[in-house]
């Protein structure tokens, strides 16, 4: 099925044509539909993580392996976007059968091929399975990490070759586009924008709707559509995986924004450490203006639309929207003020339109699917699903999008497979350093932007981080304070400096030598940094602090008031013993000791002086046996 | 911003600078590298960060002659540019090593003692986050995340990312990518 589209440009009944074509096999590979009669495919993931997990060669192993089959020229390969369990890369599907294989390496790529496709049978030891209570085996789409989750903005991610045109629009790609361009008038779109429910993805939960109409109503004949993509939050990589799985579906967004309020130029803001997604959005750019779908006098509509990519240099504040417009600009990416919003003067002070990337993903299934099909999913004021990059402590590591509302519970035992090596469930971090913990006790609280503030977190972009009994909370505030004190762009002195302070404040307490009043003094500061700071980095800077406080406090008056770290993390409060068993006299250990502490004659017990002992955890990390103990 | 990590690259460019006289012009094929991006996209200052991107790319860094020549092209004052060039992190005004290493520092890396790949580069190669050895051989950063967290810990070495690290990995690594270099120096060095 690989489809070279024409050099031409493609009209209305062209697109048709090719969405009659494709799209029942297209169903079928994603598992939608069967379709016994779809071509055998071989579908590899080449998302970021796989990628790195020497996906490639896999791809090309099975390639090499059906060519010397007897199936050669009937089975092809193809390289999808991120599939979503990237603990269990590289991935590789048989479509349409539907048989999923894990940690496929080139051995294992001509087993696929040998003993499944040419032998008919699967090859067990390599199928992805998972073992539900009651001892049923659940294989394919059936485990629960796939199971559970409901994809729409991910609904082409893993199912099509990311910059194929023709495979989007063979999945009602530029279908919505279609529909704004010549069916539905500006208003129309924005009230179905509105009564979806759709709020921005990319942290503070705006409104969708209300914000286009902001832009719409603003005076000017110039204005600009802005995608951010800047994904700065660490362990966030929904944008990324976005942006290199399925770029066509943010640039119909955008393209239908831009008819909306009133847009020719489009920009993509690219964090720099994402080559591969800059790279699939530039082929999936070219591919569109080829045929037609973004440049001058889109399918004869008369509307002209563009989209340029801008590449950030490695500044977390240019994420927030007025710092990553100057940023566009060419400036440092300090923040300014608002009012004004971008949507009344925003890039070169004309009214603008920003939007993140999961929001542009959203966009084109609400206008096809319908507002009320959107508004159906999820709780009360928080619509349709979320996708969250789970990652820390967790088994199944990966990108699911889940239905808003459902519980950490169900995430992190379901989807997630549970916290691995046997640890206990503690919390788990969402909205990166801007954003807080939720503790295991609140696990059955239904997840949406609402309950997460009331627990002194936030949704954020989607990063979640699983946290087991071994991460110490106060360690893990100093983490995040210590990230943003790099990353506050110094304009404002109450993150610049209040930040500064904040990480004094709790280095003191991970090296025992804060008392109780310092614990008060960080809340009150934080508390006052909340209030005064220019931006959301400042304005949000404290959670970690605050929200660790508020659930384990327990945890600081321990560091505190003991002297002692819970979770065995903070290295200055540890006391560090050799244990008889494990030590092998191999006097490692005392050579890395700086401080002479550690003593024993070779291929004998060694033993640590605590009189001397500096507490820099150098024995520990030498240890080729585990001998030496920390508590 | 990041004042920690500019005071030390500040310190560390200005025994370079020596050797980098402020009147001395940047390279020829620099100067062309940079008008024939601004011939193929005419406009305004908006072109800054792009130019710088082109000119890293280019040369590994970005050192003064090539800052004070972009400000000249776009009508800026080298101050200008050098104060976006030390506002972001990407932009570096010393040269880096060979092999780039950057760990990464993102939460989920970070959970899983992305602490001890550091300092276990440290221990083989003796050099601390923001150096770079006295060879040039390898440089060392933290990242913020790589967005390749199901490798945690992970590190990523010029482009490739290398997951799921502990000391020993580590160690064996930097130890090839050396015997690596050697290698293909001696190799090079047969072909003069
Ligand atoms: C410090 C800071 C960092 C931010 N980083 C991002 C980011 O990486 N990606 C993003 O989409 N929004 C980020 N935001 C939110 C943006 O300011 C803005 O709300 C968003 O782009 C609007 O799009 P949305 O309505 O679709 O969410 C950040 C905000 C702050 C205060």
């Amino acid at each position: 099925m690989s489809e070279t589209l024409p050099a031409t440009t493609l009209d209305r009944g062209a697109l048709a044509a090719l969405r009659l074509r494709l799209a029942a096999p297209l169903r079928a590979r994603a598992g939608e539909a069967d379709a016994p009669q779809a071509p055998r495919e071989l579908l590899v993931c080449a998302g970021g993580a796989c990628i790195s997990c020497h996906s490639v060669a896999v791809a090309d192993a099975l390639e090499t392996a059906v060519a010397a089959s007897r199936l050669a020229g009937q089975v092809r390969v193809v390289r999808v976007g991120c599939m979503g369990l990237c603990e269990a890369g590289p991935l590789v599907v048989v479509s349409p059968d539907g048989v999923y294989y894990q940690k496929v390496d080139g051995d294992g790529a001509r087993r696929i091929v040998e003993q499944h496709l040419v032998g008919g049978q699967v090859v067990r030891e390599l199928e992805l399975a998972a073992e539900v209570p009651g001892g049923e085996r659940l294989t394919g789409r059936r485990v629960p990490f796939f199971a559970q989750q409901v994809k729409i903005a991910l609904r082409n991610c893993g199912v099509i070759e990311p910059t194929s045109l023709a495979e989007y629009v063979a999945r009602d790609g530029y279908l919505a586009l279609e529909r704004v361009l010549f069916e539905l008038d500006a208003d129309a779109v924005i009230d179905a924008m509105k009564r979806s429910g759709l709020r921005g993805r990319g942290g503070a939960g705006f409104p969708t709707g209300m914000k286009w109409q902001f832009v719409r109503e603003a005076p000017g004949d110039e204005k600009f559509i802005v995608c951010n993509g800047d994904e700065g939050d660490p362990g966030a990589f929904m944008d990324r995986s976005l942006l290199e799985g399925d770029p066509h579906s943010i640039i119909e967004g955008m393209a239908i924004a831009g008819r909306v309020v009133g847009a020719r130029q489009g920009f993509v803001y690219v964090r720099a450490e994402y080559p591969l997604a800059i790279e699939r959005l530039g082929q999936a750019l070219a591919a569109a203006r080829a045929a037609g779908l973004l440049g001058r006098h889109i399918l004869g509509s008369g509307f002209d639309f563009d989209i340029e990519i801008r590449i950030g240099a490695g500044a977390f504040v240019c994420g927030e929207e007025t710092a990553l417009l100057r940023s566009i600009e060419g400036k440092r990416g300090t923040p300014q003020p608002r009012p004004p919003f971008p949507a009344q003067q925003g890039l070169w002070g004309k009214p603008t339109l920003i939007n993140n990337v999961e929001t542009w993903a959203g966009v084109s299934p609400i206008i096809l699917r319908g507002a009320a099909w959107f508004a159906a999913i999820g709780t009360a004021r928080s619509k349709g699903t979320k996708v969250f990059a789970l990652a820390g402590a967790i088994r199944n590591t990966g990108l699911v999008e889940v239905p808003m509302g459902i519980s950490l519970r169900t995430i992190v035992e379901e989807i997630g497979g549970g916290i691995p090596g046997g640890r206990a469930f503690k919390a788990a971090q969402s909205g990166g350093p801007s954003g807080g913990c939720v503790p295991a006790a609140a696990a059955d609280v239904p997840i949406d932007y609402e309950s997460l503030q009331e627990l002194g977190s936030i949704m954020g972009s989607g990063g979640l981080i699983i946290l087991d009994d071994r991460t110490c909370m106060v360690e893990l505030a100093r983490f995040f304070v210590e990230f943003l004190v790099e990353e506050s762009c110094g304009k404002c002195p109450p993150c610049r400096i209040g930040t500064r302070v904040m990480l004094n404040l709790l280095e003191k307490i991970t090296k025992g030598e804060a008392g109780p009043a310092d614990l008060d003094t960080l809340e009150s500061l934080g508390r006052h940094i909340q209030r005064t700071s220019l931006c959301g980095l400042g304005q949000t800077a404290p959670n970690a602090v605050l929200s660790t406080l508020r659930h384990f406090r327990t945890e600081y008056d321990a560091h505190v008031g003991e002297g002692r770290c819970p979770a065995g993390q903070c290295k200055a409060l540890l006391t560090y013993t050799i244990a008889a068993e494990p030590c092998s006299g191999c006097a490692l250990c005392a050579k890395a000791c700086p401080s002479g502490a550690i003593t024993g004659e070779i291929k004998h017990v060694h033993t640590i002086n605590q009189d001397l002992c500096i507490h820099c955890g150098a024995c520990l990390s030498v240890c080729p046996t585990d001998a030496v103990q920390a508590v | 911003m990041n004042a920690r990590n500019e005071t030390v690259n500040a310190e560390r460019a200005l025994p370079a600078r020596p050797g980098e006289p402020l009147d001395e012009a940047a390279e020829p094929t620099t100067v062309e590298l940079i008008d024939a991006y601004l011939r193929d996209h005419p406009g305004g200052g908006e072109r800054l960060i792009p130019l710088l991107h082109r000119a890293q790319e280019h040369l590994g860094y970005l050192p003064f002659p090539v800052i004070r020549l972009i400000a000249g092209r776009l009508g800026l004052s080298p101050v200008q540019v050098f104060g976006v060039v030390s506002f972001y992190h990407f932009f570096t005004t010393v040269p880096r090593g060979r092999y780039q290493l950057k760990v990464c520092m993102g939460t989920a890396c970070f959970v899983r003692h992305a602490g001890a790949v550091v300092e276990a580069i440290h221990d083989t190669i003796g050099i601390g986050v923001g150096e770079v050895t006295a060879d040039r051989l390898f440089s060392l950063e933290q990242v913020r995340c790589l967005g390749a967290c199901g490798l945690a810990p992970a590190m990523m070495i010029n482009s490739d990312v290398h997951g799921h690290l502990n000391r020993t990995r580590v160690r064996k690594l930097l130890q090839g990518l050396r015997a690596q270099a050697k290698k293909a120096d001696a190799v090079g060095a047969d072909h003069e």
